[in-house]
Formats: structure tokens, sequence, C-alpha cells
């Protein structure tokens, strides 16, 4: 196995803080863009950007809910986002017992 | 007006690529950051807690040591118990609500629902401590063994139930050591129960503590 055989959507270091805070949360919760934006230290632009990459390969999904003037926008890893770190995890492993 | 770059601010596009080991790394900080970040019964709260219980009961057991006939802990005691408690009661609201900000989802709605539940068990075991002063029960059981052993008896039992339905192992195997801990010192007797719930409580707590900085230190990769 090489380097290049790992995922190249998580294989970042961006998506890759995105996606393993959000696999620390049990199944099938999501967290807000607020809350997910303070934790990886990114600009609002910055993270949709990298959202958005992850939303179109099926990885998270996310949803805005409004109240009143307020909206808010969660974000989840699918069943789909959470094999495929998973997958990635145990590339890595392999990876560097190879080394 | 624009905002100052941040230096450790990666752009989209030019993330430079990750070598394995930087990824593994990278991979297990952010894993470890977000368990500490959504835990909501931090290690060293836990800590805290454990030297709570141990000084709570400690004194209630002074308080009743040599009592011949058993009359209860003294007002001093009961006070200083009461303070410890508000004090651990103010702390872990703070830390389940800076834990649980922004999360939404069916294991939060069934954590919040599992801790009102177990609220209201606690406030109902003192209740039932009303009723069997009211029946007449003597002072050994109304002010000794009962408020001992039977809230964290019933209450770890349920917890126990509740965190084992939502497979938070580390949590089940706490609250069991808690109901097992009350059902022991029962044996004690009223006033010994006192001293064995706060060792066995202070025990439990440090465990659970030493595992959870176990459990949040632990590589995802090395596993």
């Amino acid at each position: 196995m090489t380097a290049e055989e790992l995922d190249p959507l998580i294989h970042v270091p961006t998506r890759l803080k995105i996606v393993a805070t959000l696999a620390a949360l049990p199944d099938g919760d999501a967290l807000s863009f607020t809350r997910l934006q303070d934790m990886i230290g990114l600009t609002p632009g910055n993270l949709i950007i990298h959202l958005r990459k992850l939303e179109e390969a099926d990885y998270i999904s996310s949803n805005k809910t409004s109240n009143g003037s307020v909206s808010i926008t969660r974000v989840a890893l699918t069943g789909q986002g959470r094999a495929a770190l998973d997958a990635y995890t145990r590339a890595l492993r392999s990876l560097l017992n190879g080394l | 007006m624009t905002q100052p770059p941040n230096p450790n601010e990666t752009v989209p596009g030019h993330d430079s690529p990750l070598d394995p080991h930087e990824a593994a790394a990278m991979l297990d900080q952010a894993t470890q950051q977000a368990r500490r970040r959504f835990q909501p019964n931090p290690p060293l709260l836990n800590v805290f807690r454990a030297f709570v219980v141990l000084a709570a009961f400690g004194s209630l057991w002074l308080s009743v040591r040599g009592q011949h006939p058993y009359t209860g802990p003294s007002g001093w005691a009961i006070a200083v118990a009461y303070v410890l408690v508000a004090v651990v009661i103010g702390w872990s609201a703070s830390a389940l609500k800076r834990s649980g900000a922004g999360v939404t989802g069916p294991a939060q709605r069934a954590r919040n629902i599992g801790i009102g539940v177990l609220l209201v068990g606690w406030i109902l075991v003192y209740v039932f401590q009303a009723a069997l002063y009211k029946a007449g029960a003597p002072h050994d059981i109304v002010y000794g063994l009962y408020p001992a052993t039977a809230p964290f008896f019933i209450v770890g039992l349920a917890g126990a139930a509740n965190s084992a339905g939502r497979e938070d192992w580390p949590t089940t195997a706490t609250t069991l050591a808690v109901a097992v801990v009350a059902a022991v010192a029962a044996f004690g007797g009223p006033i010994d129960c006192w001293l064995i719930m706060g060792i066995g409580l202070c025990l439990a707590m440090l465990g659970n503590a030493a595992f959870t900085v176990w459990q949040q230190r632990r590589s995802v990769v090395r596993a």
C-alpha cells in the first residue's frame, strides 16, 4: 500500500480534522456549524468549502433550521463517512506498519 | 474590513499533502481533542467528585461514630455534605452544558432524558425516606442505612441500565460499581456504612477518571 491509495477526500489536513471531530460524536448526532468552526479553527468561508466537498461525497449531511431570525446549520457524519474514516484509519495503520 | 490571516488555517485547494506519520498524528490529535471537548464527565471533575464523596461521607461518619443509641449525623456534618454536593452539582451542570453545546441528535436526547429520569428518581428516594420516618422506622434505618446506601443503590442501578442502553460502557461500569458499593456498605451497619460508602465511591470515581484519561489518549491509528 502507498500513501497515494489513501482516500484523497479525507487525506487533507482540514478535512481529516473535520471528519475526526464529527466521528467523536455518537452515531446520528449532529454538531452546529459554529461549534465545529470553533473546534477546527477555520473561517466560515473555508469551512463551508471543505464541508461542501465532504457533502458531495455523501460523507457528511447538513441540516439548516431557522428559529425566527436565527438560522442554525448542523452537520453530521453519515454512515458512509464513518465507514470511509474507518477504512482510511485501517489503511493508514497498515501503511505505518509497513514502513 | 478584512480579517487578519490565521497562520494555523489551511487554504482550500492548497492543503499541503500529508505524509502517513503526519496524518496519523493529526488524526490522533483531532480525535483526542474532540473526545475531551465532548466529554460530559472530565477526569478532573471525577477526581474532584472522588474527594468530595470521601470528605462528605467521612464527616458524616465522624459525626455518628460512637453513637449509642444511634441518632444520626449531626447538623455540621450534614451542612458540610450539602455544601460539597452543591459545588459538585454546579461544576457538573457547567461541564454538561459545555460538552453538549451545539450537539443535537438521538444520543444527546437519550442522555438528557436519562439524566432527567435519574434526578426524579433521586428525589423519590428521599420522599420514601420521609415515608419510612412516618411509619415509625428506627433511627438507624431512617437516618443511617437508608440515606447512606439506598439513593446510590437505586440511582446507581437505574444509571447503569440507562448507560447500558446507550452502550456507554465506562459509565455503565462506574454506576454499577456505585450500586455494588452501596449493597456492600449496607452490611457495615448504620455507622460504618458511611465510611464504606465514602471510600467505595471515591475509588469508583478515581477509577472512572483513570479510564477516561486512558480512553481520551488512546491512539485511533495505533490501536
